[in-house]
């Protein structure tokens, strides 16, 4: 009952954050709010028994992306004036609302004949650092090197890219 | 759950949550007097009620008064206000959550049942500590931004920078340590550290990962904003950096949230790096064995102690000039009262044990208290040595507090994870 009463907290705050980032105008409202709904999946996951996950989502993406991106924010120093205007916003909300819809139909459809499941905690080590440590570089090292060497040459990639603008001008 | 559950775990919150806060009281003491003491000088010992100075911790409360009834403004030209409220609140509670992974004893048996003694019996451990030192950083970025103002944008800046910048070394140091310990969680990592290196050395971390505790209390001391890395703060020319704006307890709250966020990171190396709760040479189940002789051995020590500490104060705690019925020498001599009264309690209850109830529980109840002790202690000299270095080395300047972190700690860091790897890959 108490881990039902979590995931509709969880689940709702969630929810909100992410309307929050699309709604509000300031950036670094939205910012906040999807620091939000970062923190509520990391308890979504914690709900899942899900420990490490639950730790690496605050970690890497609540705690040092966003922090990055609030931290570019305030070096922008965005005044009320730079904001572009958006006299049309609701209007456009509206429309992507009823866009959308048909797809939100579908999701939802698909939730509801998904076969019945109980949610009862996996063995008590599932989740864990060991186990999740022991799958990641024992049963998937290959996958696992492949994602790493993407994220390498994303990396230094950015940093030709940063770099040639310094020395052009 | 039965009763015996349900007390524990009251107990274990409660310190978790209420020792930070008393530490804050013994901290700023501990700075100012400190302070005093590198600076020979005598610090704050007036402030008195009845003539108890408690040898200057009544400042302290002479200080809350004036932060509480002080007005609390928030300046007109504040326009998010709930990001200006919420800022000194985060810092705070996250200063204040983070400690609630550190063990301060070993696992209590009680009636073959185990109890984790953290706040939160979490196995997560130091991925705890991590994930909540990312998050201090949020309330010194609302507090420089939403104070709208050029010095308090700038500590905030500074600041950001910094505690990013100083994650990446601490991670890493974090990392070879882990690689030693083949844990994250931080009970099993003070129990390792409580196994003797060829015989006779304590296998604490600082032993087996001299350079990672190094790198670790480095970037430990850029993550608190302590001094040598304090320029979020450098008042010479930033005025006071993220907090100018803030008044009152708000005030209070980012100064309460420094000490506790310092004694949260003390614990922190003290538990990575110093043994945790482990008393040097003597494991815990070598103390639950010999339980009866270390309570005999304290029933000796205690009055010993006791005698020294009063002869002690009666010496120094006078008036350095003539005055008819010193009132110091008689405050002494009330302090030497309680203090023996205090020795006797002891030495009842410990009496009591003996006779009565030693052997079983009683004896793991006994060391896990001389633990809890013992880690105390290991935090408080942890936490001289934040006063001391914030009252011996100058501030860095910016440049070269990132060149530090970036050119110096970063290769040394991913130094060691190689060394260590190597070494524990050979040795295994």
């Amino acid at each position: 009952m108490f881990a039902d009463g979590l995931f509709i907290v969880f689940a709702t705050l969630a929810v909100l954050g992410a309307v929050g980032l699309v709604l509000f105008r300031h950036p670094m409202n939205g910012a906040m709010s999807f620091v939000v709904t970062l923190i509520s999946l990391a308890g979504l996951y914690a709900l899942l028994s899900a420990k490490l996950i639950f730790a690496l989502q605050l970690i890497v993406y609540a705690g040092a992306i966003m922090s990055l991106i609030v931290f570019i924010i305030m070096f922008l120093n965005i005044q009320p004036d730079d904001l572009p205007q958006e006299e049309m916003k609701l209007f456009y909300v509206l429309v992507s609302a009823i866009v959308v819809c048909p797809i939100g139909l579908l999701l939802a459809k698909i939730v509801k004949s998904l076969p019945v499941h109980s949610t009862a905690i996996m063995g008590n080590k599932f989740g864990g650092v060991k186990e999740v440590g022991l799958l990641l570089f024992r049963d998937w090292l290959i996958p696992f090197e492949i994602v790493s060497i993407l994220l390498l040459v994303s990396l230094v990639g950015a940093v030709i890219l940063a770099g040639k603008r310094g020395t052009t001008k | 759950m039965s009763q015996l559950d349900i007390l524990l775990l009251v107990l274990r919150v409660a310190f978790g949550a209420f020792v930070p806060l008393c530490f804050i009281a013994v901290l700023v003491w501990m700075e100012r007097r400190g302070a005093a003491f590198f600076q020979d000088r005598s610090g704050p010992n007036r402030a008195h009620i009845f003539g108890f100075r408690a040898g200057g911790l009544v400042q302290n409360f002479a200080d809350a008064v004036k932060l509480i009834t002080k007005e609390d403004i928030i300046p007109g030209h504040i326009k998010h206000k709930f990001y200006f409220v919420l800022a000194p609140v985060i810092v705070f509670c996250i200063a204040l959550i983070s400690f609630a992974a550190v063990p301060f004893a070993d696992a209590l048996i009680i009636n073959g049942k185990k109890y984790i003694m953290q706040a939160i019996p979490t196995d997560l451990g130091i991925l705890w500590f991590l994930a909540l030192a990312g998050f201090a950083v949020y309330g010194i970025i609302l507090a420089g931004w939403s104070s709208h103002n050029k010095y308090g944008v700038l500590g905030g800046l500074r600041a950001a920078a910094q505690v990013i910048s100083y994650e990446i070394p601490m991670g890493f140091a974090i990392i070879s340590a882990l690689v030693v310990y083949g844990t994250v969680n931080l009970t099993e990592i003070a129990q390792y550290q409580g196994h003797l290196l060829f015989g006779f050395i304590p296998m604490w971390g600082v032993v087996v990962q001299p350079l990672g505790a190094i790198i670790f209390i480095i970037a430990a001391f850029a993550e608190a904003n302590r001094t040598p890395f304090d320029l979020a703060e450098g008042e010479s020319e930033l005025v006071a950096g993220f907090h100018v704006e803030y008044s009152s307890m708000k005030f209070g709250m980012f100064f309460m949230g420094e000490y506790v966020a310092m004694f949260t990171s003390s614990a922190i190396i003290v538990t990575l790096y110093f043994g945790g709760y482990q008393i040097p040479w003597f494991s815990t189940e070598t103390l639950v064995h010999n339980a009866r002789a270390f309570s005999v051995l304290l029933m000796l020590l205690l009055p010993a102690c006791a005698w020294l500490f009063a002869r002690w104060m009666a010496k120094n705690n006078r008036s350095h000039y003539d005055r008819p019925n010193d009132p110091r020498v008689w405050e002494a001599q009330i302090y030497a009262k309680i203090l023996w009264g205090t020795v006797a309690a002891l030495e009842i209850v410990l009496f009591i044990y003996l006779i009565t109830v030693s052997g079983g529980v009683a004896d793991r109840i006994l060391v896990a208290l001389l633990q809890i002790v013992t880690f105390l202690v290991k935090t408080t000299f942890m936490c001289f040595i934040y006063v001391w270095v914030r009252w011996t080395l100058p501030r860095f300047r910016y440049d070269q507090l990132q060149k530090l972190g970036w050119q110096t700690l970063l290769p040394l860091s991913l130094l060691n994870i190689f060394v260590t790897s190597a070494i524990v890959v050979a040795l295994s």
